[in-house]
């Protein structure tokens, strides 16, 4: 195995775009000042596509995060990956790399894959995901709620989540003290 | 010591020593534990007021509560509440325990504090500088003087009203009633101080 990008802090965002083009179908990339590069793709070539750019040294899922697009009735998952730095004590913002990852899944069916045989570090990424938008990760280890204590009908990411409905109902309708003093007298 | 404060001293030896050394426990819940380091050290030094952080509830009789409270931080905020040993008082700080400040419509976020603990005063601002902290301790020694800071008594009288509160928010607490029932309901014969 060869980490191009890590051992040699040398990275060549045109390689890797040409590289990643002759190699898959369907990927839409942008570079950004030569540092982020954007890949849009379609949803079964994320995992080929994860383990191929660990490969290449980017072994650092930063973040998964998860836009609701509710009026194309899609979610739309983006990964953040980037390298590790080949000299851990000088680190320079100049050499910092990043690869984000983006793919729309549908919104009714909420279902993917989950990438944590690729990235151990997913797992309480994709808990979030699940608590927060109500997306099933197919063949995660432990799907239980990551932070929420209580139930929410509607996931509370989600954009047809009525926050202010919501709070007028449970936070709301709880009397103060004095009111409720009012009512026991 | 001021010399005018002696009769105060004389007359009631035990509160003016509480009111004068104030043990803090700094609850941790939001963006306003970032205004505490500097108003607890040299910069401010809270140690002029008689302000020292301690390392648990049951040794302190201020509780700050800082910033946004959740309904997690919550639960712990009232077992925190509860550990501490009578007289206490609690300051809110920041807009957002009085009624919700910019997390108003948050699906997590509870909108006022004093439905579920009494508190007895509050630092408004979005943040308030570390001057205000000390602003509102020496208004918390005025409403002492007065009898007014009766936040822990009214804990005690309304227990079940606030209790009830609390189940209704929570559902099933995880621990038994801190006050019984009547027998155990305030009266000023049993003031400790």
């Amino acid at each position: 195995m060869t980490y191009a990008v890590s051992k040699k802090g040398n990275i060549n965002m045109e390689l890797l775009k040409q590289k990643l083009l002759s190699g898959f179908n369907g990927l839409d990339i942008q570079l950004r000042d030569d540092q982020r590069m954007f890949i849009s793709t379609e949803k079964e070539s994320i995992l080929s596509l994860l383990s191929y750019l660990k490969n290449e040294g980017y072994e650092h899922l930063a973040l998964i995060s998860c836009n609701d697009w509710i009026n194309q009735e899609k979610f739309e998952l983006v990964y953040i990956l980037s390298a590790y730095m080949a000299d851990d004590n000088h680190y320079q913002e100049k050499e910092k790399r990043s690869i984000i990852l983006k793919t729309n899944i549908s919104r009714k069916v909420a279902k993917f894959m989950t990438i944590t045989n690729i990235f151990n570090s997913a797992e309480p990424y994709e808990r979030e995901l699940h608590e927060m938008f109500g997306i099933i990760f197919e063949g995660h280890p432990r799907l239980t709620p990551l932070m929420l204590e209580r139930e929410y009908e509607v996931p509370p990411f989600r954009k047809d989540f009525d926050s202010q409905n919501y709070v007028d109902n449970t936070f709301g309708k709880i009397p103060s003290i004095a009111e409720r003093k009012e009512g026991t007298k | 010591m001021d010399r005018n404060q002696i009769r105060k001293w004389l007359k009631n030896l035990g509160k003016m020593a509480n009111k004068y050394s104030f043990h803090v426990v700094y609850f941790c819940t939001g963006c306003g534990i970032i205004e505490i380091p500097p108003s607890i050290t040299t910069r401010w030094d809270a140690e002029r007021f008689g302000i020292i952080p301690v390392a648990t509830p049951r040794q302190a009789n201020l509780f700050l509560i800082t910033g946004y409270v959740s309904t997690k931080t919550l639960k712990a905020i009232i077992r925190t509440y509860e550990q501490m040993p009578e007289p206490k008082y609690t300051v809110a700080f920041g807009s957002c325990p009085i009624n919700g400040g910019m997390y108003y419509d948050s699906y997590n976020t509870i909108t006022s504090l004093d439905k579920y603990i009494p508190v007895d005063g509050y630092i408004a601002g979005c943040m308030p500088r570390p001057e205000a902290v000390f602003i509102g301790v020496t208004h918390l020694w005025k409403l002492i003087d007065m009898d007014k800071a009766d936040g822990y008594k009214r804990y005690r009288e309304d227990y079940t009203l606030y209790r009830a509160n609390q189940e209704q928010l929570f559902g099933e607490l995880g621990w038994p009633p801190l006050f019984q029932n009547e027998k155990y309901k305030y009266s000023n014969s049993q003031q400790t101080i």
